[in-house]
Formats: structure tokens, C-alpha cells, sequence
């Protein structure tokens, strides 16, 4: 079954009745997973023989008459998110054998819903970029271009269609570059939307975790069964009010786009001429544009690595060497903490704890954290104030095309980066990032920011933009 | 010179839940180390925090019970520092907005006139771990059952100016905690911890001296003489004309002395900030107005209840009031034996002497109120004799046992047979020829050593007004 | 200097992280520039802005006080030193 082909609803049917087992399959994807991570170094741990059993579970249940949603469909997990069946690394060569006590939400959800997990994804080290350069196992190769980074190893499992679904962790916009550099689809719900039990976040007010998919409409599907109330996160209260499936999407006609121009001065002539020709196209397909300002994206990225910096230090503190890391022969226990936590943490987390509690010490606390505070409430209050002119916010996903495999990246250039997500993670409302073209043969992604809780609106139009262009690499269509 | 005393206390209280503050581990003691652990209260990655609405519950009634103006928007904080014991590397604790703020509680001053001591704030937070220190001195142990474990913190303004106030302090303290039912305060068991912060100025000079901050008091004793220590200390550094160093000192129980604490010379920067993980807290003026109404009756109001309508001498009230469970533990009794104040008697006598020899409260002593019920029943049937009882108690209070099992068990049964005391009346009134010419020749008064050399004859179970109707009886003739 | 700068150090050992000297060499001309880096956002004019408390709307979310003793079988297996029922550290001094 060629998973790139057909929608999950399709699958889940041809799963449920018998097409195909899930056992049959997830081994075909198993297959499909060890020949093309050999050259893509995609995931951290394949899943194989437990796949294969729970496949087999499914299999009993859809024989006894049970309707399971994701029905046997193969998905992947960023191993920034806790699955207790498999190593959790967090991309740190300190949890290379950790094992998690415990399985995350929104794992469990997919599960629940007869998805099988094959493989936990690539990451940077402890989850801190969007390129996997600081990986460990070192970078995964974009599928489209196996010299340069995807970005995201689950955007990646999806364009090779390994997987239906790809749960990951976005922050700053991980995930959103990763489908814009593989050429597929990842949303950033909502903050609250979808349960972060068991993501391992730096940032508490910004870590949350997403989907990727091939199209709008699987991502609807994964949002019914992931979005709702967790007695175990506090964030996800505000779903009691807004399930999914209730909203009606307007016609194409009477959605309108902001399109914050300045925005794309921040882009190379290239690039924004790529975006300048998408709005021509969804022009053409009937959706209306105003042209708005955002004008504190450069400001909003500054407030988000200030913030993200000093909960990075806070929530990293925990690895100290008492409950997690290698023994330490160490005299005294400041020896052991510093040994420990040098050890643990890798460069980039040893940078952000720092330059993060130093951010928060007196003499600075007022002077970069307190104001940064106040620019995020700035910054809310631009992106709501841009969303009663318009429907939908149009913005690059990227300001570059994918890094090459051996760029090192210079700081801060690598947090620049961010310039278009971190702004819209820090307004809380929710971020499809959808293929708005191509350059140079490397796909090109675009962000549709909506009001909180419109996913289904922005799955909608995307769907409606990304029909004319579907693409994947290795020459399928 | 003359110095005036200026001494502030920092209270923590452990609050009487089920479970623990952010997880639904267990707040109970366990001999056991690291059972009441799970990957919340054990800071795993991507763990987190779930308030507990009953600790919420209870701060709001130790707030209202200590007279506090309510925060009705409140929220946690992160403070944090490294320690062994805390797992996160941060303490979750309501730093910046306490829930309870600008109270008081009134106690004796050294002159027995009432004094007001302000309380500046209360605020939850949660428990540390605790660390033991190995004898052998290669490892110190952590046990993380406390960890999480829910607290109030009640913070005094620097009203307290001598030892004999501060220890009146904490005994209101502890007696209104207890009344409102939030808290057992023991400190002995550590669920009432003290910190004291002392300073020392000439009387009338405005400003404050340096203080010093005691810690490890382990009884309210410990807090009276440590701050009597540090008083002296003080007052012969300042007559020496030097300056008395800001600094904390721990207090030696078996020296009697307070000691420089080492590894305290930085002070403490806490770089807190607002925890985003959990929501904040909204109270409605109605939920503070119903937890006041709520309010358990306090020790005076009961205290005056017993003298209405016990008709208990003052004296009698304020003793049995002094703790809550003395006072439950009275109330109780009356339930199947109503005389008042035979019970308070007793209460007051033999019972509270085995308390204090055996160093319980009320309530943790094995003797139930039923068993003293029980005992002074026995006596008002003429089973055992007030002598005989209060060695009944001593036993069942010792023992476990039940006073109708102790009587039986050590054959404490008083003789009231007519015909086997008969015998025994004989072989005295033939002994003691002397007394009983005496008797006859007018010397009535003898009677009683007469009766007592009876007693002696029956270990003291004989029926002491029966023994005296025989003897007369039988000397009259 | 910067307030900043001057903290490094103390940043270093208040975050209790063994850094190699080259590295902290790195961190120094790497502080300079990310507080050059943060300048714009220092100069956005915030007065009478509130700032914000946490990344969600949710407020009052709490559970029953209901105990639930844990499976405890693999909440020990990451720890370095275990022993006995006790996590073990180097031995303090108080």
C-alpha cells in the first residue's frame, strides 16, 4: 500500500476491512524503514518486533468488531517524546539505553486509536534545533537532496512515505521547517491542544508537540483522536470548551489572508519571489489577501530565545547526575554535579542553561526577562490584532533553503533561523506549514497561522492551495 | 547598654493530604525509602505537574484560619537552586503572589498582656526529599518520599521580642493549624519545621542590627533555647563594640550551642520565575467567605463550649483545649461516659502523665477513649478499686490491651465476696489486738490503719467500704 | 563590561557545569554577541504593558486528592548510584 497515495481515513477502511493486516502492513514498512534509513539516518531506534505484536493486537481487535481510527497505521515518534516500548534519547548520547517509565499522552492516544509506532525520529541534541546536526547519530539527510539536512526526521519518514503520521515537537518551529524542507504538511496546534505529558521540553511555555502528514485532512484525523483534556497537563484544559469537528470551514471565496509584505523583506530575492508566486496562485484559486503588518517578528524572535533560555536552564537542572547520567567518580557532590551535568548536557544545552541563568540573575532579570515578558503580551496582541482583518496569516516557514549536512552553524545564525516561527509560538495560535513551492528542486514551505482553534480551517485551505503541487522526492507523485 | 530582641519565625507545615502536592503519590510515612516515588515527584523528563485540590483547599483555610487577606489570583513559581533532595533542580513554591498575606494571631506577651503578631504572608509550596548521612561517611543517601509532599510556609512579620513569645508563637501556631484540621504539627516528626531570624538593636534605636537565621530546631525547646543561646551570643559581640555577622547557624542539640552552617557564604540568588506548566489559581471572594464559614471551631470558642455545658472548671477547659486531639480525645470519652468532669480528671492526671512519659499525643496513643470509658465504668460498678484503676491504665496504656483484659489477665478484680473478706477481717482484727482495744477504748480513727492492713492482705483488691462495714462490725461485735 | 559579562562566570558555577576554558572563551565573545543580538527587543517601548504569566489560557486546573501508590520497578534503573532503596551522592558536611 502506497502510504503517500491515500488519506488515513482510506487506510484505517482498507485496514478495518480486511484489505490488508495491519501486520502485513507494518511489515512492509518495517521493510521499507531499514532500507531507506541506511541513507536518510532517520530514526534513533526502529521498533521492529514490537511493532510487529501490537500490529498483531490490532489485528484481534478489528476480528472482534472493534472501529479503531488509525486502524494499523504505521507512525513515528520524536524521541524527545517518552514511549516506554523503546529507548527515549532525547538525542543526548547520555540517554543513549534510558528507558522511560512511563509513555507519553499523546503516544498512548495514537495507540489507543490502533496506530503502531515503527520508530522513534532523529533530533538535535536534546531537542535544542531544527537541523539534527547535534544529533548523535549525526544528521538526517533530506529526501530531496541527501547532502543537505531535512530538518526534521519525521517531516522526512513522511515525503519517503515510511509512516502516516509523524508526532514531533516543535518550539521555536522544528517541526513546521522540517515539512517545509521535506515538502509535506506539520501542524503546531493550538498551545494546549494536544497534551505535552511526556515531552521532553527545554521550553515549558513554548515546547509542544504536532503532526505531520501528507495532507490537511490527515491531520484532522490524527487531531480528533490527539486533541483534549489530560488530567495530566494543565495546558490542555482549555479543550473542555472546543472539540474537534465542530467547526464549518467557509468557502474559499470568503477566507481572508493576511500577508504581512515586510515580513518578506527578511527573505533573499529568490526566496520571496517563491512565496509572491504562491499568493498569485491562491489568488487565482479564489481566496482574498490584505496586505498587514507584524512588525515586531524580529523582536518577538529575541523575546522567545530570552524566555526559552532561562526555562532551559530551569528545566535542565533536573539532569544532575543523582536520578539520571553515568556514575561519576566524584569526590564531593559539587564535583559530581559539574562532572555530571558537563557530561549530560551537550553544547547547545550548556549555552542555553548559562546564557539562560544569567538572563535571570539579578541585575538582568528586569532588563531581558521581565521585558521580554512584555514583549510576548506585544506580540499576542499583534497576531490577534492581525486576525480580525483577516482569516488566516500568511508567513515563510523558512528563511533559507535546508543547511547542507557539513555546515556548521554559526551562532547565533542557527536561532535566526526561527525568525518566522518563533514569533507565532510565542502567540499561542495554531501553525500549519504547507509546501508553497519550490527552488532550486528543494521544496519551500509557508506558514497559515489561524485564530486558536481554527486547525480546521487551516487543514482546509491548505488542502484547497496544496492540491496543484504535490510533490515528493525520489521522483514519485 | 540595654538591647532590645527582634525575632522573626519562618513556619513550614506539612498539610494533611491524601496525596502528594503535584502527583497522586502517597503523603504518608513509609519506612521504606523511595517507595512514595513516581516520575513527577522524581523530576523525570516530560513529567509534569498536577495540582492537588484539597492542598489548595487547605492553604485557603490555614490563610483564613491565621486571619490572612486572600490572594483570589494566585500561581506557582519555580525557585531555583541545587540540592540532592529536590529533584527538578527547582522548588515549585508561590513566590511572587502568596495565597495568604497580612495576617495575625494573637498570644501572651512576657507580661501575660495580649500581643498581635503580624503574619506577613503564607504561601504553598512543595517538600524537599530528605538526605541521610551515612555514618561511615563514604555516601550521603537520598529519599525522595517527602519529595512533593504539600506546605504551607507562614512567614511572621519581626514582631517577636523574646524566646518565652516565640515559643507562645508556635504554640498558637500549632494549636490553630490543628483546630482547622490542615495540619498534625509535630515537629518532632517534622511535619512542623522552624527557622528563626534574630537581631539584636539598643532599646529606642530604630533601625534593625544584623540578624542571623537559626535552623534545625527540633522541638518548640529546642527553638526557646537556641534563641536564649543567640541572644547571649549576640549581646556579648555587641558589648565587645564588635559587629555581629549576618549568617545562618544551625543549632546543636547535644552542644546546647548554635554552629556556623558551612557552604553557605554565597547568598542565594533563586532566579525565580513564573512556572508555566501549571495554571494559575482563581478564587471567588464566595469560596473564601465559605472557607471561613467552614472554619472548624477554635480552641477558645471550645474551650468555652466545656464550661457552659460541661460545667468544667476554667482551669479544666483551657487544659483539655490545649490540643485539639486532648480535647477530641475528652469529647469522645463523655460519648459512652458522661460525667465531665470525672473524666477530665483523669484526663488531666494519670492519662496525660502516661502521654508525657511516653512522649504521644493524644491521638497516636493506642489507648482509646472508649478504653478509658471503659475503666472509669469499672470503677463506678465497683469492680476495681481508683487505685487499682490507675494501674489498669498504666498497663492497657502500655500494653495495647483493653482494661477489662488487664484486670482479668493480672486477677485485678476487687473482692467484694462478704464470706472471703470475712476470714481476712478475722486474721486482722486477731493481729492487731492493740488497735482494736484502741478502737473500742474511743479511738475510732484507727479504723483506717485498720482497713489499710486489709488491703495489704488482698494486694489492694479488696472492696474498701465493705472492708470498713466488716471491721466495725466484727470489733462492735 | 556588561553586568552581563560579568556574570558568566558566576553563571558557570551557579548552573554547577565543568566547561573547558576554550569553551569558556567561546561563551565570552558568544555572550557579546547574543546581547548585541537582543538589543532591538530591549528598546521596544513596553510601559504599561502587563507580561504575560503562562503560555496557556487554562486556570483552576487541579485533581482530586486521591493517593495512587506508583509502579516503582523502573524509576531507579537511569541512577548512576542506587543502592540499598537510597539514591547515593558523595557525602555532605553540614
Amino acid at each position: 500500500m502506497e502510504l503517500r497515495k491515500i488519506s488515513i481515513r482510506q487506510a484505517a477502511e482498507a485496514v478495518s476491512c480486511g484489505d490488508i493486516s495491519a501486520h502485513q502492513l507494518i511489515e512492509e514498512t518495517l521493510k521499507n524503514c531499514s532500507v531507506l534509513n541506511e541513507g536518510l539516518n532517520i530514526f534513533t531506534h526502529l521498533a521492529g518486533i514490537d511493532a510487529l505484536e501490537q500490529a498483531k493486537a490490532v489485528d484481534r481487535k478489528i476480528e472482534k468488531g472493534e472501529r479503531l481510527p488509525l486502524a494499523g497505521l504505521p507512525v513515528a515518534v520524536k524521541d524527545d517524546i517518552c514511549y516506554g516500548v523503546l529507548p527515549t534519547s532525547f538525542g543526548s548520547p547520555a540517554f543513549k539505553e534510558f528507558f522511560s517509565p512511563y509513555t507519553a499522552t499523546a503516544v498512548e492516544r495514537l495507540m489507543d486509536a490502533g496506530a503502531i509506532v515503527i520508530g522513534k525520529t532523529n533530533l538535535d541534541d536534546m531537542s535544542l534545533g531544527s537541523s539534527t546536526v547535534t544529533s548523535p547519530i549525526g544528521p538526517t539527510a533530506n529526501p530531496w537532496d541527501t547532502e543537505r539536512t531535512a530538518g526534521s526526521a519525521g517531516a522526512a519518514a513522511v515525503a519517503t512515505g515510511l509512516c502516516m503520521l509523524a508526532l514531533e515537537s516543535d518550539s521555536g518551529g522544528a517541526l513546521r521547517q522540517g515539512a517545509s524542507h521535506c515538502g509535506v504538511i506539520g501542524l503546531r496546534p493550538t498551545t494546549g491542544r494536544i497534551s505535552r505529558y511526556g515531552l521532553n521540553a527545554s521550553s515549558s511555555s513554548f515546547g509542544q508537540i504536532g503532526i505531520t502528514a501528507i495532507s490537511g485532512e490527515n491531520i484532522i484525523s490524527a487531531m480528533e483522536v490527539l486533541s483534549g483534556f489530560d488530567s495530566r497537563d494543565a495546558s490542555t484544559a482549555i479543550c473542555k470548551e472546543k472539540p474537534v469537528g465542530q467547526d464549518i470551514v467557509p468557502e474559499t471565496r470568503e477566507l481572508i489572508i493576511g500577508y504581512p509584505a515586510a515580513a518578506f523583506d527578511h527573505l533573499v530575492p529568490d526566496l520571496r519571489e517563491v512565496f509572491e508566486q504562491a499568493r498569485e496562485l491562491y489568488t487565482e484559486l479564489g481566496f482574498q489577501f490584505v496586505d498587514l503588518e507584524l512588525a515586531l517578528l524580529p523582536e518577538a524572535l529575541q523575546a522567545y530565545y530570552v524566555i526559552a533560555l532561562a526555562e532551559s536552564s530551569s528545566n535542565h537542572s533536573r539532569f544532575d547526575g543523582v536520578r539520571f547520567g553515568a556514575a561519576e567518580e566524584a569526590g564531593d557532590l559539587e564535583e559530581l554535579y559539574c562532572e555530571s551535568r558537563g557530561t549530560i548536557l551537550g553544547r547547545e544545552a550548556r549555552r542555553r542553561s548559562i546564557f539562560g541563568t544569567l538572563l535571570l540573575s539579578k541585575g538582568n532579570y528586569d532588563l531581558y526577562y521581565r521585558q521580554a515578558l512584555k514583549v510576548w503580551n506585544l506580540v499576542r496582541r499583534e497576531f490577534t490584532d492581525a486576525l480580525t482583518k483577516c482569516d488566516l496569516l500568511m508567513l515563510p516557514a523558512v528563511n533559507k533553503l535546508p543547511r547542507l549536512c557539513s555546515e556548521e552553524a554559526g551562532f547565533p545564525d542557527h536561532w535566526s533561523d526561527d525568525i518566522f516561527c518563533a514569533p507565532v509560538s510565542l502567540s499561542g495560535m495554531p501553525s500549519l506549514s504547507l509546501p508553497a513551492g519550490q527552488l532550486g528542486g528543494l521544496p519551500v514551505g509557508m506558514q497559515l497561522v489561524g485564530r486558536p482553534f481554527s486547525e480546521e480551517i487551516l487543514a482546509a485551505a491548505c488542502d484547497r492551495m496544496v492540491r496543484e503541487i504535490k510533490l515528493f522526492p525520489h521522483g514519485n507523485s | 547598654m540595654e538591647f532590645e530582641v527582634v525575632i522573626g519565625l519562618e513556619v513550614h507545615v506539612e498539610l494533611q493530604t491524601e496525596s502528594k502536592l503535584f502527583c497522586a503519590c502517597p503523603n504518608s510515612f513509609v519506612p521504606e525509602p523511595n517507595v512514595n516515588t513516581c516520575p513527577v515527584c522524581l523530576g523525570f523528563p516530560g513529567a509534569l505537574p498536577q495540582l492537588n485540590s484539597n492542598a489548595v483547599q487547605q492553604a485557603l483555610t490555614a490563610s483564613v484560619a491565621l486571619n490572612c487577606e486572600i490572594a483570589l489570583f494566585s500561581y506557582f513559581d519555580r525557585k531555583n537552586y541545587f540540592y540532592p533532595d529536590m529533584p527538578k533542580g527547582y522548588q515549585l513554591s508561590q513566590y511572587f503572589e502568596p495565597i495568604g498575606s497580612r495576617g495575625y494571631i494573637n498570644i501572651e506577651d512576657d507580661n501575660g498582656l495580649l500581643k498581635k503578631i503580624r503574619i506577613g504572608r503564607i504561601h504553598m509550596e512543595e517538600d524537599a526529599g530528605k538526605l541521610v548521612h551515612a555514618v561511615s561517611g563514604d555516601a550521603s543517601m537520598v529519599d525522595y518520599n517527602r519529595a512533593g509532599v504539600p506546605l504551607v510556609e507562614i512567614v511572621t512579620e519581626p514582631d517577636l521580642s523574646s524566646p518565652g513569645e516565640s515559643r507562645r508563637y508556635l504554640e498558637q501556631l500549632k494549636r490553630i493549624l490543628q483546630y482547622a484540621r490542615v495540619s498534625d504539627c509535630k515537629m518532632e516528626e517534622g511535619s512542623l519545621r522552624c527557622d528563626a531570624n534574630i537581631s539584636l538593636r539598643p532599646v529606642g534605636s530604630e533601625v534593625f542590627g544584623s540578624k542571623t537565621e537559626l535552623k534545625n530546631m527540633n522541638s518548640f525547646k529546642a527553638v526557646e533555647r537556641s534563641l536564649e543561646h543567640e541572644i547571649k551570643r549576640q549581646r556579648d559581640i555587641l558589648m565587645r563594640g564588635e559587629k555581629v555577622l549576618t549568617q545562618t547557624l544551625r543549632w546543636d542539640e547535644d552542644k546546647q550551642e548554635t554552629v556556623v552552617m558551612r557552604g553557605k557564604l554565597e547568598a542565594h540568588d533563586y532566579r525565580c520565575f513564573t512556572d508555566s506548566e501549571l495554571a494559575p489559581i482563581e478564587l471567588t471572594p464566595e469560596e473564601v467567605d465559605r472557607a471561613r464559614a467552614a472554619l472548624p471551631e477554635m480552641a477558645e470558642a471550645r474551650a468555652a463550649r466545656f464550661i457552659d455545658d460541661y460545667g468544667l472548671p476554667e482551669y479544666d477547659a483551657g487544659v483539655l483545649t490545649s490540643s485539639r486531639c486532648l480535647a477530641d480525645y475528652f469529647e469522645s470519652c463523655l460519648k459512652t461516659y458522661n460525667n465531665p468532669k470525672v473524666v477530665s480528671n483523669w484526663i488531666m492526671g494519670e492519662f496525660s502523665a502516661q502521654l508525657n512519659n511516653a512522649g504521644l499525643e493524644a491521638d497516636q496513643c493506642s489507648f482509646r477513649p472508649s478504653d478509658l470509658a471503659e475503666l472509669l465504668q469499672m470503677i463506678d460498678e465497683g469492680l476495681i478499686s481508683g487505685k487499682i484503676a490507675k494501674e489498669v491504665l498504666e498497663k492497657a496504656f502500655q500494653s495495647g490491651k483493653e482494661p477489662r483484659v488487664v484486670v482479668e489477665e493480672e486477677g485485678l478484680l476487687q473482692i467484694s465476696d462478704q464470706s472471703e473478706l470475712e476470714s481476712i477481717v478475722e486474721k486482722v482484727v486477731n493481729e492487731n489486738a492493740d488497735s482494736v482495744e484502741k478502737y473500742r477504748s474511743g479511738a475510732t480513727r484507727v479504723i483506717g490503719f485498720l482497713v489499710g492492713q486489709v488491703m495489704k492482705e488482698t494486694g489492694g483488691k479488696a472492696n474498701p467500704g465493705l472492708v470498713n462495714e466488716l471491721l466495725v462490725k466484727k470489733i462492735e461485735g | 563590561m556588561s553586568d552581563a559579562q560579568q556574570g558568566l562566570d558566576k553563571a558557570i558555577r551557579v548552573m554547577k557545569i565543568k566547561v573547558a576554558l576554550s569553551e569558556q572563551e567561546e561563551l565570552d565573545r558568544e555572550l557579546s554577541v547574543l546581547l548585541k543580538w537582543l538589543e532591538p527587543m530591549l528598546t521596544v517601548d513596553t510601559a504599561g504593558t502587563e507580561q504575560v504569566l503562562t503560555s496557556h489560557d487554562a486556570l483552576n486546573v487541579v485533581r482530586e486528592d486521591h493517593a495512587r501508590q506508583g509502579d516503582l520497578a523502573e524509576l531507579q534503573e537511569a541512577a548512576p548510584d542506587f543502592a540499598g532503596g537510597f539514591y547515593l551522592v558523595p557525602p555532605i558536611i553540614e
